[in-house]
């Protein structure tokens, strides 16, 4: 049964914690030093001209005006236009160039996480306390110890410099000068689905190591949760019961314990997902990739707030989002929950 | 161990000698017998020896300026140079060095204030419940809504450039507060329930008092985990915050910097060592906290324990 209930509270929650979220993003950048109509004018403007960017950005409302504009258009997801970065193209346009970018690496590494990280885990428990178990828990806390802007470089230095086998940045090979068309705006499925098999090949290719490097760390995490999860879930009575009954070892793990042992492993997914994103901003600065991590690093360098706003607080929705769905799946694979 | 010693450590410890109390306490005995552990806590002192050994004994204005003309320059790792010098000829060895310090330094900083300040929220949170508990939890809340990395990131533009690492350390501070805030409401909740609490408000002990004489101490090994796991996160995201340009100003030592150094300028000339040494101690000090703090968890957990028997 669908928990139509649980559903509609955990949704009615979520709206006060959203206002919270955009009321903090409001004030950091009410907080910042500089002047944004200044930072649009340039410094030689005029100081009329100063004066009518601000009252057309609405600078000289009071702040409560100005903040219940911000909320409403938070809500139309209306960010403004760009001031430095990207001149009279609106956030919401840019964002649809970059977010793609960025989900895309995202959701590459973990999918490495999961496929390594599950498998590693259960293996890691069913040989509690050998040396298998040692290498893989040592290798897990190690993978959440090496920072990506460490991996990523001596990787690119090895695979791309030393050997020369992979590319070392950028998203596809420069051969190409026409993009493919755009469906998804995420490129490996983009040259898939035009059937333009060589320029997949290289999208690929450069995707490797970026999602290696990011997918380590949920692979980490995802392992260290299996584990102990099916730990856990060993020592039930039920499996015993069944063991009792004659099933065979194998097939009990794997039947019994290995599905209800995923349910935690589900929350730590999600968990880790605000990781990835951060991740995602580091990654993507080491090889030089351009999505909206590295779009947000450039916009608080040189102070274009629309951008940061936009990009801050689609993260934080993102976020918000794959936790609300990751706390549904958990109440719909493991009901008590729903208490 | 036996449930028979653990009852026995209630009573009074004072008078017993160092070995019979970490023998009896089943924190300590667990976490000492642990040799990843062990290892963690090694490679921490280790790095707090070379951090303080390298601040009392470099000159910070030296090691910051560049070395053109007395050093070769980008020189590889030699036997004079052992991690070799970049390209102002600053040898790395006393650069990485520095390192240690500035990450044990402001990592210290950083864990210690979200601590205080997570701590403090999080037991008055669960001590006077109520509208006090939903506008401290709810706020933590929303602060926890963000990636954490980004949080900070959008914090640090608040603050001055002049701050250098100052304004990475506050950020992360306002990022580390909802994780103690959290994971010490839900202690003290549980030590709250405890006769004794009841017993010290029918003596007539003040607020101030039951929380800090009584609930505070109870709380404190879930607080020492915490800290340490926090420990690790926070070198890590202040050498990400000075690597992504919001942290450390340019010259100073910090592993982060000396990591962008060697992804913008030495990465396309194969200059392998401008990464590699800083990252080693970055990545190194990191793991020393994580299996610190790994096996701290595994000896607060009595399930660990029993596993352990």
């Amino acid at each position: 049964m669908f928990p139509k209930r649980f559903v509609l509270k955990r949704l009615l929650l979520l709206v006060p914690v959203l206002i919270g979220v955009a009321t903090l993003v409001f004030s950091i950048l009410h907080l910042s030093p500089g002047d944004p109509a200044l930072t649009i004018a340039g410094e030689r403007a005029s100081q009329e001209f100063v004066e009518r960017i601000r009252a057309d950005l609405g600078l000289n409302d009071p702040i409560w005006v100005q903040y219940v504009d911000f909320l409403g258009n938070v809500v139309r997801f209306d960010f403004g236009e760009s001031y430095v970065i990207n001149r009279n193209t609106t956030v919401r346009e840019i964002m649809a160039n970059t977010l793609p970018v960025t989900l895309e690496l995202a959701l590459y590494g973990q999918l490495f996480g999961i496929l390594f990280g599950i498998p590693l885990g259960v293996l890691s428990a069913v040989k509690q306390d050998t040396l298998t178990d040692h290498t893989t828990r040592v290798g897990a806390l190690a993978g959440i110890s090496v920072p990506i802007f460490w991996s990523g470089p001596l990787l690119i230095l090895l695979f791309a410099q030393v050997l020369g086998v992979l590319p070392t940045s950028g998203r596809i090979s420069s051969t190409f000068s026409v993009s493919p068309i755009r469906v998804t705006g995420m490129v490996t499925i983009d040259t898939l689905l035009a059937g333009e098999w060589d320029m997949f090949k290289s999208a690929v290719r450069h995707m490797l190591l970026p999602s290696l490097v990011i997918g380590v760390y949920s692979m980490a995490l995802i392992s260290r949760m299996m584990r102990s999860s099916m730990l856990e879930v060993v020592r039930q009575d039920y499996m015993r019961t069944a063991r009792a009954k004659g099933q065979g070892a194998k097939i009990t793990v794997l039947k019994h314990g290995f599905r209800n042992a995923l349910i935690p492993v589900v929350t730590i997914i999600g968990i880790q997902f605000g990781g990835l994103l951060g991740g995602a901003v580091l990654t993507e600065t080491v090889f030089a990739i351009g999505g909206i991590g590295t779009l947000l690093v450039e916009a608080i360098e040189v102070g274009d707030y629309p951008i940061v706003q936009g990009t801050v607080l689609t993260f934080a929705f993102l976020f918000t989002l794959v936790n609300l769905v990751v706390d549904i799946t958990y109440s719909y694979l493991d009901p008590r929950i729903q208490q | 161990m036996s449930t028979e010693t653990l009852t026995d450590d209630e009573g009074g410890t004072a008078s017993r000698g160092l070995v019979d109390r970490v023998r009896a306490s089943p924190f300590l005995s667990q976490l000492l017998s642990n040799r990843l552990a062990l290892a963690g806590l090694a490679i921490i002192v280790a790095m707090l020896v070379i951090a303080v050994y390298a601040r009392l004994t470099l000159d910070l204005d030296v090691i910051s300026r560049s070395q053109l003309g007395t050093n070769p320059n980008r020189a590889a790792p030699s036997l004079e140079y052992p991690f070799g010098t970049d390209g102002q000829a600053r040898a790395l060895v006393p650069r990485v060095a520095y390192g240690a310090w500035y990450a044990m330094l402001f990592g210290t900083v950083t864990v210690g204030a979200s601590t205080v300040l997570g701590v403090g929220l999080g037991i008055i949170a669960a001590y006077y419940g109520d509208i006090t508990d939903n506008v401290i939890m709810r706020t933590m809340d929303v602060l926890l809504a963000f990636p954490s990395l980004l949080l900070a990131l959008a914090l640090v533009s608040i603050f001055p450039d002049e701050l250098g690492l100052w304004r990475a350390v506050a950020a992360l501070t306002l990022v580390y507060t909802p994780r103690f805030a959290r994971v010490v409401r839900g202690a003290a909740l549980t030590v709250l329930e405890n006769e004794y609490i009841d017993a010290t408000v029918a003596l007539g002990a003040t607020d101030p008092r039951v929380l800090v004489r009584h609930v505070l101490p109870n709380c404190l090994a879930p607080i020492t985990v915490q800290s340490t796991l926090n420990f690790g996160l926070a070198i890590i995201d202040l050498a990400a915050l000075s690597f992504l340009g919001f942290g450390a100003s340019a010259g100073t030592p910090s592993w982060g910097l000396m990591l962008s150094n060697g992804v913008s300028q030495g990465l396309l000339t194969g200059v392998w060592w401008w990464s590699f040494f800083p990252g080693l101690f970055l990545a190194l000090t990191v793991l020393g906290f994580n299996l610190l703090g790994d096996g701290m968890r595994d000896a607060l957990d009595p399930r660990m324990r029993e596993a352990v028997d």
